[in-house]
C-alpha cells in the first residue's frame, strides 16, 4: 500500500513541477537571472502552503493515514552545508534541472534528461563511496586494528 | 504554454507534500531516491542504510515520469525531442558537448544533493516550510551558486547563439 501510495504521489508531483513549468529551461535560467519571477512565486506559495497544512497536520494527526508515524522532521545542521548548497546550485544552473524536475522531464520525453539524471545517479553514488570510506578510515581511528572487533 | 499560473502551481505542490505527510507519513524529498537505485545495485552500506533502504522510494522516483508523461499527453505536447529550449543556445548544437555538460552538472547536483542532505524538494520546500535553519542554509547555497553560475554563463557564453 505504501509502494503504491509512494508512485501515486510521485506521479502527482510530476504532474505538478511540469504544470509549473519548473522543467522548463528557460523558466529555471529566468529564475536565475531574474527575468521571470513566475518559480520563485510558485516556491513562496508552495512553502506557504505546506508550512500551515504541516502544522495542522502536526497537531492534528497522531500516525499517518496509512498507518505508522508522520516521518516529516527538520534536517540537521552539518559542516559544509554552505558548500554543498553551492556544489547542487552549480549542477542546477548548468542543467537547468533538479532531482525530481529532471524525473518528469524524462516523462515529457525531453530525451536528454537522462543525461542529467545519470549524472546525479554517478554524483550520488561518489558521495556515498567517499563517504562510506570515511567512516571507514574513522572508525580505524577510533579503534586501532588489534583493539577492534565490532568493526 | 499549458502551465498553471504560479499560485495554483504554488498550492499544488504544498498541498502534496501536506498530503504526503497525513496520507503517508512521509517527507517530500527526491533526491534520497537517487541513493536507493545505487543501493540496488551496490552492496556498499551507504545506501542500505537509512533512509535510502526504504523500498517506497523507488516506488516513488517512478512515479515522476509518469506525471510527466501525464501532463504533456493532456496539452498535446507529447513529442520526443533533443532540445532543452534555450541550453543550445549557451552550449550549442553538439551531442557530445550537451551530453557532457548535463552529465558533469547531473553530477554536481547528485553529490551536492546528499553532502547537503537534501534538494530543492527536501530542503528548499519541506525544509523551509518547517522553519529548518539547516535548509536555509541550504537553500541560500543552492540559489547563491545558481544565480552566480547562470549569470557567469549568460556572461561568457550568451553571445554564442
Amino acid at each position: 500500500m505504501m509502494n503504491f501510495a509512494a508512485l501515486a504521489f510521485g506521479c502527482a508531483f510530476g504532474f505538478a513541477l511540469s504544470r509549473a513549468r519548473a522543467t522548463d529551461y528557460d523558466t529555471i535560467l529566468g529564475m536565475f537571472r531574474f527575468s521571470d519571477l513566475h518559480l520563485m512565486g510558485v516556491m513562496g506559495v508552495a512553502i506557504a502552503t505546506a508550512a500551515i497544512g504541516l502544522a495542522v497536520v502536526r497537531r492534528r494527526a497522531r500516525h499517518a493515514v496509512l498507518g505508522g508515524t508522520i516521518d516529516v522532521q527538520p534536517k540537521p545542521v552539518q559542516p559544509g552545508l554552505f558548500a554543498a548548497g553551492l556544489v547542487f546550485g552549480t549542477g542546477w544552473a548548468l542543467t537547468g534541472g533538479c532531482p525530481g524536475t529532471v524525473l518528469a522531464q524524462i516523462g515529457e520525453l525531453k530525451i536528454y534528461a537522462l543525461c542529467t539524471a545519470a549524472g546525479i545517479l554517478a554524483g550520488t553514488y561518489a558521495f556515498g563511496m567517499r563517504s562510506s570510506r570515511r567512516a571507514a578510515a574513522a572508525s580505524r581511528i577510533a579503534a586501532p586494528a588489534h583493539a577492534s572487533r565490532a568493526t | 504554454m499549458g502551465g498553471w499560473p504560479f499560485w495554483l502551481s504554488g498550492f499544488a505542490i504544498g498541498l502534496l507534500v501536506v498530503l504526503f505527510a497525513w496520507i503517508a507519513g512521509k517527507a517530500f524529498g527526491v533526491s534520497s531516491s537517487y541513493g536507493s537505485v545505487c543501493g540496488v545495485v551496490s552492496k556498499n552500506s551507504f545506501f542500505k542504510s537509512r533512509p535510502f533502504g526504504e523500498r517506497w522510494r523507488l516506488w516513488f522516483l517512478l512515479g515522476f515520469p509518469l506525471g510527466g508523461l501525464l501532463s504533456a499527453a493532456l496539452t498535446g505536447r507529447l513529442q520526443p525531442t533533443f532540445r532543452l529550449a534555450g541550453f543550445e543556445a549557451l552550449f550549442g548544437e553538439s551531442v557530445v558537448v550537451k551530453g557532457a555538460v548535463l552529465v558533469a552538472g547531473g553530477f554536481l547536483i547528485g553529490y551536492g544533493a546528499r553532502w547537503a542532505g537534501g534538494c530543492t524538494s527536501g530542503h528548499s520546500i519541506t525544509g523551509l516550510a518547517q522553519g529548518s535553519r539547516s535548509s536555509l542554509v541550504a537553500t541560500l547555497g543552492f540559489f547563491a551558486a545558481g544565480v552566480i553560475v547562470t549569470q557567469l554563463l549568460f556572461m561568457f557564453l550568451g553571445g554564442a547563439a
